[in-house]
């Protein structure tokens, strides 16, 4: 690596020295220059970004035809917009017609090529003109009087172009049309939107359990995939979507992240509904490049362990079940982070026992306003387990049912703990006939419980059920 | 600009051609210390095994990093790390003055990326004569894009490589800026000095997995067992990790679907005009492909086998162990450290034990499971060896996740008598692992032809052992079923009817039962 890197430095040094073929040498631009000029990102959460791109361009008075290379190759050209100085668009153009061998060939029929043929028992080369008649399946050509069919013996032909069609690029090309007053160089922008772009939060959250205490620090991870590195651009994150999204409730994740959605602001620059977060500084965005950028650190905020297990109706476990981990902390000013939270992964980490950090789980959070309750679901407890059972099933008369379940709730830690055990499914007209504990409930589907259990011990819940089903 | 040493032999420090020009690139080679926490495929049930070939758990991987830092901007580049890298997991301490942003570039060098670079630029065009051998080479500027085709200008006019029948290739001056062997995470930090920093660097990688791997030697009344057990950790990834400080955790931990940026590197796929000749139809265009960028896991056939059953005489010999993993708590997971640095190689395998517990109380059970108006021929029960997981039976330790091999001794040699899966285990629960079936022990319903009625039936079991054994039916009736026995009483487990009985040896045991339904009848 050390050597290839000292050897492409080198390589770098000698071509910069070497003269220039005299035919190609003016358009051979010098490595890694960029035709983008000031540029400034604005990077939505759901794949979508706003590039607007100042350059100084020499353009000359009246009619002239602007290309603009260096633009997103995902570029949505229909948002396309470009404005300066005393100019007005007369059209724009998005050619997508690539150069290749193929429309190179199919291009040229009717054209006269040059042929270079090579001996193939002494190298010798001969050269002559050719035809091109036709380009359809193989290619047919017309030499002098004669009809041939292009290396049809399989022998080495070099075919030269004297020129490639003017449609024909390298890239799908923006250009613009535009109507000057005067000629000059100015300043024009160019803005665009385009996919490709996307970004998304990572936080690191250190828990420590004994003290009831966590640090967080919140990193910004943007990633581009649009084909195009970004030069030295000036870079905002928007927290949130623009555009209509999945709308509706979403099923199947009853206990998100989000216990209690917050109301406070946070004092973070703001537009309309979105948080902005912008990058420090002017950054290059490569192409495939994943960058992070801090944006958040606190320390020793407060954070407590919970224990979770939530039953579906008439469930029952021949095997104890772990109950969920859940580690829950608020975003208020007052007794949490104090920040809102744009969307993404928290990773929570514990020391152990040297008090090294170790891994201990993550969880996703969607965007979080300030003075929200989260509960994050890390894992499931090893110790701390539910074991279900439907007890009896009876039919009282042909409308109701009784139902009797045990919930033994075990505890291998040497610390008590309580769990919040859930039976769900309960829809609306079930009544808890009876119950060994006192439940809450917490809604028409839901009955809580919330069971202490004694370090290295168990305790049984038990309750029976009234239903229509 | 200064000019700053690297004063680490490790560290390797030159000026780049970057586009800013001034940026310093600092590359660290390797990490001077690691430390390694590898954790189980999440969904993985505890009776199947890692498939080496594709390794679906993950590690955290904390490196220790001497990195001498020149004053101003520097790019740090750390190489050696996990392949697996989930880069957004990166957590980077130690850097005096704090880091301006991390990154990680995957555009990767390639036939592909070298010439999709090359776009506008010089390359030298190489051709070899097939008669005589000799080269002669030419300047030309690429005029198309790499989408499968390369259109070059030379001072002759257009031409298109590859469609000539002659050998000609392309010959770079340089590798273009921001093109890299492999996807490298770099972090961009300022220092007003020269300094040389202590960096740690942990992240979380994937292609890891590990579990646990029980052997328990039955005695010969069978009724104990020496249990011994060790932690499995197999390693898919490229990167080795030598002299690890080296931990495994228990425990299901929640993980989200996180999309990995996958490195860029596609082949080299060049199109020609239609190349149709007289004798050849129809038309196949010409597909020249360079370069196979297809990363895969591989080369593990010969440590496949290393899961299996362990070999007879190892399992015999298995009391002396030198080292063993220490437990202890991590939250609520387990957390099995191997108390001296060891080296996790790349695409291998490593087995520390951990657990050595000698005369287990354990029983055996023969259980079947049917709806008791189901009439069935004789079926093979299952076996299953039954502990509980207590200091009084023996026990009493956590028991992570992992396979189970019974042995016992017969013809002077051990012999594997049964294979199950542990799961993941607290202290004071019982412990239940299926062995397989048993085809002495047979257990079928028939209606009861003495009875005049047809909801009457008879569950037999035979038992073809010399020994008397313990069998239970777990029976599974509709809701709402009841089910009458004659002359026996009915257990509840589960919430459902079970017989529980000692069969005599060479015997059988039956038991007449009615099913009656919701209605009473």
């Amino acid at each position: 690596m050390r050597g290839l890197l000292l050897a492409a430095s080198c390589l770098v040094v000698s071509a910069l020295a070497v003269p220039a073929l005299a035919q190609i040498s003016a358009e051979i631009p010098p490595p890694s220059q960029t035709a983008q000029g000031q540029v400034s990102v604005t990077i939505y959460n759901n794949n979508l970004a706003l590039v607007q791109d100042v350059r100084q361009l020499d353009i000359p008075a009246n009619r002239s035809r602007q290309e603009f290379p260096d633009v997103s190759a995902q570029i949505r050209p229909e948002t396309v917009t470009l404005t300066g100085q005393g100019i007005g668009i007369v059209e724009q153009n998005f050619d997508f017609d690539l150069l290749s061998p193929q429309a190179l060939m199919q291009k040229a029929v009717g054209e006269t090529v040059t042929l270079v043929r090579t001996n193939p028992a002494n190298g010798q080369e001969t050269r002559e003109r050719a035809r091109v008649l036709a380009a359809n399946g193989g290619v047919v050509l017309q030499i002098g009087p004669r009809i041939e069919v292009l290396r049809d013996d399989g022998l080495p032909v070099r075919v030269i172009f004297d020129r490639v069609p003017e449609n024909l690029r390298a890239r799908p090309t923006l250009s613009v049309t535009v109507q000057s007053e005067r000629g000059g160089r100015r300043p024009v922008t160019l803005t665009y939107l385009t996919p490709g772009l996307a970004w998304s939060a990572d936080y690191v959250a250190l828990f420590d359990e004994a003290n009831g205490r966590m640090d967080v620090q919140g990193w910004i991870t943007l990633t581009n995939n649009s084909g195009t590195p970004y030069v030295n651009a000036n870079t905002l994150l928007v927290a949130g979507g623009v555009g209509p999204g999945a709308q509706g409730p979403s099923y199947g994740r009853p206990q998100g992240p989000l216990r209690q959605a917050g109301t406070e602001s946070a004092g973070r620059e703001r537009l309309g509904d979105f948080y902005l977060y912008p990058l420090p500084e002017r950054t290059t965005i490569a192409n495939r490049q994943t960058k992070q950028v801090s944006f958040l650190d606190v320390s020793n905020t407060p954070a407590a362990r919970a224990y979770e297990y939530r039953n579906a109706w008439l469930g029952t476990a021949e095997q104890p079940q772990s109950a969920n981990t859940v580690l829950r902390f608020s975003t208020s000013r007052d007794q949490g982070l104090g920040d809102a939270l744009p969307s993404g992964t928290v990773r929570v980490y514990q020391r152990d026992a040297r008090g090294n950090p170790q891994f201990v789980g993550e969880s996703a959070i969607g965007h979080t306003p300030m003075g929200s309750e989260l509960g994050l679901t890390t894992g499931q407890a090893f110790d701390v387990k539910v074991k279900p059972t439907v007890e009896r099933r009876e039919r009282i008369n042909s409308a109701r049912w009784r139902t009797t379940m045990r919930y033994v709730v075990t505890n291998a830690r040497p610390n008590a703990v309580t769990v919040d055990l859930m039976q769900s499914g309960l829809w609306g007209d079930t009544r808890i006939v009876e119950e060994s504990q006192t439940s809450e409930r917490r809604s028409a589907d839901d009955a809580l419980w919330r069971v202490q259990v004694p370090a290295n011990g168990e305790t049984v819940v038990t309750a029976t059920f009234d239903t229509r089903f | 600009m200064r000019r700053p040493r690297a004063r680490n032999p490790f560290l390797l420090l030159l000026l780049a051609a970057t586009p800013a020009g001034a940026q310093q690139v600092v590359t660290s080679a390797a990490p001077d210390a690691v430390a390694v926490t590898v954790y189980r495929e999440p969904n993985r049930d505890p009776d199947d095994r890692p498939d080496l070939e594709w390794l679906g758990g993950y590690a955290l991987i904390t490196e220790t990093r001497r990195i001498s830092l020149p004053a101003g901007e520097a790019d740090i580049r750390f190489e050696g790390v996990a392949g697996g890298i989930l880069p957004q997991s990166a957590i980077v301490r130690g850097l005096p003055h704090g880091l301006v942003e991390r990154n990680r570039d995957a555009y990767l060098l390639s036939p592909e990326s070298l010439l999709d670079r090359s776009l506008g630029r010089r390359v030298h065009l190489r051709r070899t004569s097939r008669a005589t051998g000799a080269v002669t080479e030419q300047e030309a500027v690429v005029r198309s894009g790499a989408d499968g085709a390369v259109v070059l200008q030379t001072g002759d006019g257009f031409e298109a490589l590859r469609c000539t029948g002659l050998p000609e290739m392309p010959v770079y001056e340089s590798v273009p800026a921001g093109l890299s062997a492999r996807p490298t995470l770099s972090v961009r930090a300022r220092s007003t000095e020269p300094v040389t920093a202590t960096v740690t660097l942990a992240y979380l990688a994937n292609g890891f997995d590990w579990q646990a791997n029980y052997v328990a030697n039955l005695s010969a009344d069978g009724s104990h067992v020496d249990l011994f057990a060790w932690v499995t950790l197999a390693n898919g990834d490229e990167t080795s990790f030598a002299n690890a400080s080296t931990q495994a955790v228990a425990g299901r931990i929640n993980r989200e679907e996180v999309e990995l940026e996958a490195p860029e590197a596609a082949p080299l796929t060049l199109t020609c005009w239609p190349a149709g000749r007289t004798h050849e139809l129809p038309v196949e265009q010409q597909n020249v492909v360079a370069g196979s960028p297809m990363l895969r896991l591989g080369g593990l056939a010969d440590s496949s086998d290393l899961l299996n059953a362990l070999p007879a005489s190892e399992a015999e010999s298995i009391v002396v162990t030198a080292q063993r993993a220490v437990q202890e708590d991590l939250g609520d997971l387990k957390l099995y450290r191997i108390p001296e640095p060891v080296t996790v190689a790349a695409r291998s395998q490593k087995q520390v034990a951990f657990l050595q517990q000698p005369n287990v109380q354990v029983s055996f059970v023969y259980r079947t499971r049917e709806n008791p108006f189901n009439t069935t021929e004789p079926r093979e029960a299952s076996r299953y060896l039954i502990t509980r997981n207590r200091t009084q039976e023996g026990l009493g330790i956590p028991l992570p996740a992992g396979g189970i091999q019974l042995f016992t001794e017969g013809e002077g040699r051990p012999i594997l008598v049964g294979e199950g899966a542990v799961r993941d285990g607290a202290v004071g629960e019982d412990v239940e692992i299926r062995l397989g079936e048993a085809p002495g022990v047979r257990a079928g319903i028939q209606r009861d032809g003495d009875a005049d009625e047809d909801d009457h039936y008879i569950l037999s079991v035979t038992n073809d052992r010399p020994v008397p054994i313990r069998y239970e039916m777990e029976f599974q009736p509709i809701d709402g079923d009841q089910i009458r026995p004659r002359g026996a009483r009915l257990a509840r487990r589960n919430g459902k009817p079970l017989w529980a009985v000692t069969v005599p040896a060479n015997g059988r045991a039956e038991l007449r039962y009615r099913v009656v339904g919701r209605d009473g009848d």
